[in-house]
């Protein structure tokens, strides 16, 4: 796979680790019939991401560069226009809408996989450091909250999770999976129960 | 004074007095209470770099670190500061980088210093396009400092994607400098109770270092600073206490501790002049709380 993009590689890969734990639930079928579901469920997810993406960018093309010298106020209103416009075009946002009914399983089961491995109190431990819980009330759409210091993601966390583009991000606030938007500060959806105990 | 330059033969001593000294030494895990602080050769032509963490929080504090920070380089006139990450607490309206950052070093900006910043856990991504942290937009990335045979390498520690892993491999791969300087928020190596080593990350970056002959490594993360024995080779600085400071935090019976202090705000100082960095870290009294030289590691391992 060593033509492969890193991108590509790491969706196959997903799709790799996720086959065999669903198929001991499926009934019997051929081998292409056990992969498709799975591999249907997380390009529908990568879909959904790449429309998002597409929609941020559209919007952000509308605001005016950043100069290279910008101060902290042009880049504040800047981040703050950004988040207008996203919120006003995905004004019915709801949580799910990103990470849709068919996909959430198989995220959850991704990352069961990481956190129920040899390393998983150690990885689960460092995304707690500074994890305040859940304290807040989550919104899609809302902006993320300023005073609760974005939970660090481990590598091996974010190698079994599909990769994302730079405009988004995976957070955890509490046992909560956020798909954060990286340039507009603002969460994009989330998934509750998804960090175990 | 804080620093007297050299002149002739004698060398440069950073201690303010000899009081301070000692009342730091106190507080410091087997430091050498007998040994003199390892003078900085503030040579001509070598690079000079401070190393800043966890500071932009606009208290007292950090106030008085920064002003040390500026009595110091009027006599080790360092060009670059190279940031661990948590450079602004809360909120980060255009008020906060004023009152968190620019106000504090406005000395260093205004004599030219340029911060090389990465980021911590407390920071908005967006920082990477305030023009004063140097970051051009990029959260990691890597930059040649203007003298000596040195590369820096930042890196965005709390989210490290496959993307950014590969990324390092290659640029530390292809870097030809002798010296390549990684330098992160979250240490791979630390006395802390409340954080310290963060072994996932570490499982990563150490072949990266390894293989790429990295020797000085620097962090922030846990509010106080410390130098590790030298693991695998390489030393690790976790220096978090810029502005914050989390009193008594170190574990005094870890096995890497080699100096701590966390009784009071401090930063570091660094030299290098071909294989050699010098380096002092500096309390808010401006004492010298740890010092030393380290050898430039000439063997990558496999």
């Amino acid at each position: 796979m060593g033509f492969l993009p890193a991108r590509a590689r790491a969706w196959l890969a997903a799709v790799a680790v996720v086959t065999p734990m669903l198929a001991a639930a499926s009934s019997p079928a051929t081998a292409q019939e056990r992969v498709n579901p799975q591999a249907r469920a997380l390009a529908h997810f990568r879909e959904e991401v790449d429309k998002y993406v597409e929609l941020h960018k559209k919007l952000e093309a509308t605001l005016p560069e950043l100069p290279k010298d910008a101060t902290p106020t042009q880049i504040d209103q800047r981040q703050r226009a950004l988040a207008a416009l996203i919120q006003t075009a995905r004004k019915g946002a709801a949580p799910g809408d990103i990470f849709e009914r068919d996909s959430r399983p198989i995220i959850r089961k991704l990352l069961y996989a990481v956190f129920a491995g040899p390393a998983g109190n150690r990885l689960r431990a460092s995304i707690n450091e500074e994890n305040p819980g859940q304290v807040v009330k989550l919104t899609v759409n809302g902006r993320y909250p300023d005073s609760i210091p974005v939970s660090t993601v481990p590598p091996q966390v974010l190698r079994a999770l599909p990769q994302l583009p730079p405009e988004l991000e995976y957070r955890f606030i509490g046992a909560t999976l956020i798909l954060l938007d990286a340039h507009a500060h603002i969460i994009v959806d989330y998934m509750t129960g998804v960090l175990p105990r | 004074m804080l620093i007297t330059r050299r002149a002739a033969a004698l060398p440069l001593v950073l201690l303010l007095c000899s009081a301070a000294f000692v009342s730091a030494l106190g507080a410091v895990q087997q430091a050498p209470a007998a040994q003199p602080a390892v003078a900085l050769p503030n040579a001509d032509g070598s690079l000079k770099f401070a190393v800043l963490g966890d500071f932009g929080n606009g208290n007292r504090q950090q106030y008085e670190l920064a002003a040390v920070m500026a009595k110091v380089h009027a006599s080790f006139p360092y060009e670059v500061v190279i940031t661990v990450g948590d450079n602004i607490y809360g909120s980060e309206r255009p008020q906060d980088m004023k009152r968190k950052f620019e106000d504090p070093y406005k000395p260093l900006l205004d004599a030219g210093v340029k911060f090389y910043a990465s980021l911590g856990n407390h920071d908005d991504r967006v920082q990477s396009r305030y023009k004063l942290f140097n970051m051009e937009g990029r959260t990691y990335y890597t930059f040649k400092a203007p003298r000596q045979d040195v590369r820096f390498f930042a890196l965005e520690s709390d989210y490290p994607t496959p993307a950014q892993l590969e990324w390092l491999q290659r640029e530390m791969a292809n870097a030809g400098e002798r010296w390549k300087i990684p330098y992160f928020h979250h240490p791979l190596y630390s006395s802390g109770k409340r954080h310290g080593s963060h072994s996932d990350l570490r499982d990563v970056l150490e072949p990266i270092f390894l293989k790429n002959g990295v020797t000085a490594v620097f962090a922030g993360h846990d509010h106080f600073y410390e130098r590790t024995r030298p693991q695998q080779g390489m030393t690790h600085f976790v220096v978090g206490s810029g502005g914050q400071l989390r009193r008594g935090n170190i574990d005094r019976k870890s096995p890497v501790l080699a100096v701590g202090f966390d009784t009071d705000q401090a930063f570091l100082v660094a030299e290098i002049q071909d294989d050699r960095l010098t380096f002092n870290a500096l309390s808010r009294t401006g004492a010298v709380v740890d010092s030393g030289v380290i050898e430039r590691r000439k063997e990558p391992r496999p």
